[in-house]
């Protein structure tokens, strides 16, 4: 915010400090123990009377000082050169208050040094009690310099009470310091072993050579227990936020625990190799593959270390991007343009492009490289196929994973920042244009207003069923589309016709064998635990058959018809339709006959953030969209559906969230999956309107289903306006599931605010699937609406949706007359302006409600002057189009 | 764009702004006796590398020995002012190193080539000279690379005005070779160390001919000449120097203000007395003038650096918030750890001469 970033693309993430850092402490820490080694020889040397183990020791010092004083020290102030110009402000932060610790570990270095070019020059010149001393000297202080910087290092990780007193000491004595101080202090003696491999497998005479290769496993394996044990003793000292980060949550630092974890023992056994009589060139082998082993050993704990701050540098402090923690919500507020001192004051057409540059700079920089080894944003980014999905990942950063901050800039600031990542680093242009979609004209059945005696309604429960086509990998929605129909005879007094008749479905040439055309029936077993016959549903009902009268609800169902949207000349086909026929039982005489239609949808759009286009062109959930979410699932719940789905055992996701809508039990202790799936992606989508809804629902304007079809889309509502924006849909589903005591719902609710209700008070929980929106509460008493908000006011159970409900007279299903959910009459269907009001056209010839504009005698044969159905019912439609 | 909205803002400090410029300039001047003496003997080692005749005996014997030495504290005295230098003016010279950050960064590896070719000339002593003339000029252009790219950062750190170049280059390529100052000032660091190497040497030799070495007495005249001529040669490109200085900087040094023309006028008179004693040939007394020579150079360059950023900001305006405990830890230990160092130093002056 304050200094200019060094703009870094190859080398950005943060790897350059990791390089340097890395080999500094290698050798550091070895020039801690190998002091004492130094000095420890030496007096073996003496005490045994041996001049070659005093030689051994003279040559060690030579090799000891050309590496710790030019490679060692060199890279050390490497590291404060690194740090300045990647983090100027917590480095800043660092010296400002740390300076004196650092001007005393400067002390040491000074002594250290001194020391050391004496200890060497005076090697078997000076009285061997003050050389002794000298080494002494030379350990004591280079111990001391650890002391010192280790107070600065820890505090990063774990401030303490510095972060509220800002006193030197708090931040120096830090809640790690001490079980870091020994982790380090046993590092350094055992790295004096692994490094005295080096040497003493060099050392010509074979006696001597053992002696001193077995003296360095010593070194090596002695300290070994003590080792671990300090660092359980730091792990243990982590605070909640790290210690859980590392040990449980974040999966990228998992492969260096297990690498540390593996190491050790390998380490271990590579000592004791050494211990035993090998030919002197397997023992230098062997020593220069175990002191490569112990750089990779000890980069993977300080790549631990590291990352278990994220997305801190000095942790509840300063972030990463060098915001300070205490100036989050305010840079939010005001932008980082406008909080800055290098970047541009603001954003136009021309520059929006650089603009986003310097905020990715700024924000994302310090964590991310550009085509570089560390974290690369590039590859990260690739499956966001635009700007607006890319947004959504940017806004949802920081809330439900810990590793980044939150999005700390004005929305223009964020779609900037899209634009730099899917334009200028992806080069993807901006969406497609409106699909070209068009079919034929159903062919019309017979009615004849004067002499038909039936009049027969058809419609579907949802308006829209969808399925996923993805179940090799998972499922959640089978095919499974319900058909409901009334026969009513005509008259006076029409009845509605359960007994004596048999209704009949027969869906359109081209669809009868779905399993010709989805993986369903492969995995019906693995997913549903059911065993069916090809084309062959869940109830047993294929794509012809025969509906089941209710006497109680007065319709007939075929439920669960496993129609696909996928004809046999292939394409893509929402909307297939059915062919309803009534025969008299007795004489099979054909009564009446209708089409209707059966909506069926794959476009489940979540390709659209988890990339892998379509698995059919225009729809289908593809291998890679499926293998990125299951992926993303695995990794941030622990689950292993990846791997099951490769092992041909796909999962059902109700297997373990229970779900009304397959009735499905599943784990009683989490979330719903309508609550699960709606309460994660609601967090990456705050603030948006319908747009949002059809990332994932097949309503998008430029897809090849538009669902949302009715008459209320016609006069320009949308999703949002009965179901209520994304957050407030998740918030009312998270609610319920948080009543009934559910973990997971907080987390989740934790960053949603409601958009349309005064305070997440005001938001009423519900069930999904069964507390839904009611017509009446926009159509009060059935009259033209005086609002058109539907959200927060639900139906009271299954009985009172819409779908299930009745007129008045509680015969005739309001959906009979009024058309299917989200296709409500006059529906215009996106390939077929008429396709979705058949009904209507057959038996009115107009695309309106069923006896509309006081049209009575479609039924009754006579006109009617009571509103019997439903209040209103003789009003005039006001929303015609002819 | 007005190059004070770029200035970082600086975190506060934990004592009074004068102790910590008192303990930089302390550090530095030790930093430069130190670095002097490091390219010094590099540059002429080298020199006298290329003079050596065939089956002359090594020229350098002195200076191989010395060399890693005079690295390793011209590095560790370089690490303390740099220390200081962040806390008083860390949002200058982090900006300006970001803006050279490929160069700044690569000061690294190539100190550590420099140092460990520093080695290998000392190791190269029995080899033949084309060796000898490989390890040492490589060390030394490396030491001279260096230089330059401090140099640079020093005159970026004081002059935001030309910070505005990172819009177009924040890549961290940037060196800053239209400033007028850099030539001459790269100069007069770079011949200031020719006139300090060779005092050092002619040091070395005074030691060396008190233990009856006979070519000590040469060795001391040449150290003499070369710290004489270059001391001269310092003049003509401290002229340019200060004159290439922005004007409302440079007037203070001649007449504009009073302490620093009273610096800048008695390092004239100590320069004097360096090249009297030069002449003279008399080690200890130019090897006085010399030092206070350049403590008062150091003083007008932190008096420059002052009136470059006067209109942006001094050292005193940055907010102190007292911790006066670990500053007298660090004294304490300052005392302790430089009266070990003497008593180190104590022991091995004891130890008798290696054979050669």
């Amino acid at each position: 915010m304050n200094y200019p970033v060094w703009q870094l693309d190859f080398s950005g993430g943060g790897l350059l400090i990791a390089l340097i850092a890395i080999l500094h402490v290698y050798i550091s820490h070895f020039a801690i123990g190998g002091g004492l080694f130094l000095v420890l020889t030496e007096m073996k040397g003496y005490r045994e009377n041996s001049q070659p183990i005093l030689d051994y020791t003279r040559k060690h010092t030579k090799f000891f000082l050309l590496l710790t004083l030019v490679l060692g020290a060199i890279t050390g102030v490497g590291i404060w050169f690194t740090i300045a110009l990647i983090a100027p402000a917590a480095t800043s932060i660092l010296i400002h208050n740390f300076v004196f610790g650092w001007a005393i570990e400067w002390v040491f270095f000074l002594a250290e040094i001194v020391s050391i070019l004496i200890y060497y020059q005076t090697f078997g010149r000076m009285e061997r009690k003050s050389h002794l001393i000298l080494g002494w000297l030379y350990f004591i202080f280079a111990w001391l310099s650890l002391f010192a910087i280790n107070g600065i290092i820890g505090v990063m990780l774990t401030p303490g009470e510095w972060l509220n007193t800002g006193n030197f000491w708090d931040g120096i004595f830090n809640p790690t310091f001490w079980p870091a101080l020994f982790f380090r202090t046993f590092l350094c003696l055992m790295l004096a072993g692994l490094y005295g491999f080096l040497t003493s497998t060099a050392i010509k005479e074979q006696e001597l050579r053992h002696t001193m290769v077995r003296y360095c496993a010593t070194w090596l394996l002695a300290p070994f227990i003590l080792f671990l044990a300090s660092a359980w003793w730091y792990a243990q000292s982590l605070p909640e936020g790290p210690k859980n980060w590392v040990l449980n949550i974040d999966p990228t630092l998992a492969p260096y625990l297990s690498f540390f974890m593996w190491g050790s023992p390998v380490l271990f056994l590579g000592g004791l190799l050494m211990v035993i009589r090998l030919p002197q060139t397997a023992k230098r082998a062997l020593a220069v593959f175990l002191l490569l082993l112990g750089i990779a050993y000890m980069g993977s704990f300080e790549y631990i270390r590291e990352g278990s701050r994220r997305p801190y540098t000095i942790y509840g402090h300063i972030y990463a991007n060098s915001i300070l923690a205490k100036d989050l919500d305010a840079v939010s507020q005001k932008g980082v343009l406008a909080s800055a001192k290098w970047t541009s004051r603001e954003i136009t057409d021309d520059n929006r492009l650089a603009v986003g540059r310097q905020i990715y700079n700024i924000f994302c920089g310090s964590c991310h490289s550009i085509g570089g080894p560390i974290r690369d944003i590039k590859k990260l980014s690739a499956k966001y196929t635009s700007v607006y999905v890319m947004e959504g990942e940017i806004s949802g950063q920081g809330k439900l994973i810990g590793c980044m901050p939150p999005f700390p800039g004005t929305l223009a600031e964020r779609n900037a920042l899209a634009t730099f990542l899917v334009e200028g680093l992806q080069g993807k242009k901006q969406p497609e244009a409106a699909a070209q979609l068009s079919a034929s004209p159903l062919e019309p059945l017979p009615f004849d207003p004067e002499t038909s005696e039936y009049v027969l309604l058809a419609w579907n429960s949802l308006g829209m069923h969808c399925m996923t086509d993805a179940d090799s990998y998972f499922s959640f929605l089978p095919p499974a589309n319900d058909l409901h129909a009334q026969l009513i005879k005509r008259g006076p007094t029409p009845e509605v016709v359960t007994d004596g008749v048999t209704l009949t479905y027969r869906v359109e040439a081209g669809f009868e064998k779905p399993a010709d055309k989805v993986d369903f029936w492969k995995h019906i077993s693995s997913l549903y635990g059911a065993s069916k016959p090809d084309n062959v549903g869940l109830s047993g009902n294929t794509l012809a058959g025969a509906m089941i009268p209710n006497p109680d609800s007065k319709a007939f169902v075929a439920d669960k018809v496993p129609v696909v949207p996928y004809p046999a000349a292939g394409g893509y086909m929402p909307y297939p339709s059915f062919t309803i026929e009534a025969r008299d039982k007795a004489t099979n005489a054909l009564l009446a006959s209708t089409r209707m239609v059966g909506p069926v949808s794959t476009e489940m759009g979540c390709k659209n953030c988890h990339g892998g286009g379509w698995s059919r062109e225009v729809a289908g959930i593809s291998k890679g969209a499926a293998e990125d979410f299951l992926t993303v699932h695995d990794r941030f719940n622990k689950t292993t559906l990846l791997a099951s789905a490769k092992d041909g055992k796909p999962l059902l996701c109700q297997s373990c969230h229970p779900d009304p809508v397959l009735n499905a039990a599943g784990n009683p202790k989490l979330l719903n999956l309508p609550a699960a799936i709606h309460g994660w992606h609601a967090n990456f989508l705050t603030g948006r309107g319908a747009e949002a809804c059809a990332l994932c629902h097949p309503n998008s304007p430029t897809g090849n289903t538009l669902c949302l079809r009715g008459v209320h889309n016609d006069i320009g509502l949308d999703c949002t306006n009965c179901h209520g924006t994304l957050e407030d849909h998740a918030l009312s589903l998270l609610l319920a599931e948080k009543k009934a005591g559910k973990a997971g719902a907080d987390r989740l609710m934790k960053h949603l605010k409601p958009r349309m209700a005064s305070g997440i008070d005001a938001i009423k929980p519900r069930t999904p699937w069964l507390n839904e929106p009611d017509c009446l509460t926009c159509h009060v008493n059935f009259s033209p609406p005086e609002t058109v908000n539907a959200f927060n006011v639900w139906t009271k159970d299954g009985t009172a949706l819409y779908r299930n409900r009745h007129d008045d007279s509680g015969s005739i299903h309001c959906a009979a007359c009024h058309g299917s959910p989200h296709a409500i009459y006059p529906a215009t269907n996106p390939y077929e302006k008429e396709r979705d009001n058949f009904g209507p056209r057959q038996y009115q010839g107009n695309p309106y409600p069923l006896g509309a504009n006081r049209n009575c005698k479609v039924c009754h044969t006579v006109d009617m002057d009571m509103d019997m159905h439903h209040p209103n019912s003789l009003g005039m439609m006001r929303n015609t189009r002819e | 764009m007005d190059p004070a909205t770029l200035i970082p803002t600086p975190d506060t400090i934990p004592a009074p702004w004068w102790f910590f410029e008192g303990l930089l300039l302390l550090t530095f001047f030790a930093h430069l006796l130190f670095m002097n003496a490091m390219l010094g003997t590099a540059l002429i080692g080298l020199v006298r590398e290329m003079r050596a005749q065939p089956g002359d005996p090594p020229p350098c014997r002195d200076i191989a020995t010395t060399l890693p030495y005079t690295i390793a504290f011209a590095v560790n005295f370089g690490v303390a002012p740099l220390l200081f230098l962040q806390v008083l003016y860390g949002h200058f010279i982090y900006t300006s190193s970001i803006l050279m950050g490929v160069y700044w960064l690569s000061i690294i590896g190539l100190l550590i080539l420099a140092y460990y070719s520093a080695y290998l000339y000392k190791m190269a002593t029995g080899l033949p000279p084309a060796v000898r003339k490989r390890t040492l000029g490589t060390s030394l252009v490396l030491l001279l690379t260096i230089a330059f790219l401090f140099v640079n950062n020093i005159t970026l750190m004081q002059t935001p005005h030309v910070w505005p170049v990172y819009f177009n280059r924040p890549d961290g390529t940037f060196l800053n070779l239209a400033d007028p100052t850099l030539l001459s000032r790269y100069l007069h660091f770079v011949v200031a160390s020719v006139a300090t190497g060779g005092l050092f040497l002619a040091i070395l030799a005074f030691f060396r001919q008190k233990k009856g070495d006979p070519g000590a007495a040469k060795r001391l005249t040449a150290g003499m000449q070369w710290f004489t001529y270059a001391t001269v040669v310092q003049i003509g490109t401290g002229i340019p120097f200060l004159f290439s200085m922005p004007e409302n900087v440079h007037t203070l040094f001649v007449g504009g203000a009073l302490p620093h023309t009273v610096f800048f006028l008695a390092s004239l008179i100590t320069t004097f007395f360096c090249l009297y004693y030069g002449y003279k040939e008399k080690v200890w007394p130019a090897t006085f003038a010399m030092a206070a020579t350049i403590f008062l150079m150091v003083l007008v360059r932190d008096l420059a650096r002052q009136a470059y950023l006067a209109k942006y900001f001094h050292p005193s305006d940055l907010e102190v918030i007292p911790q006066m405990s670990p500053l007298f830890l660090f004294l304490v230990i300052l005392v302790i750890g430089v009266a070990v160092v003497l008593y180190m130093l104590r022991l091995a002056a004891r130890v008798p001469e290696e054979v050669r």
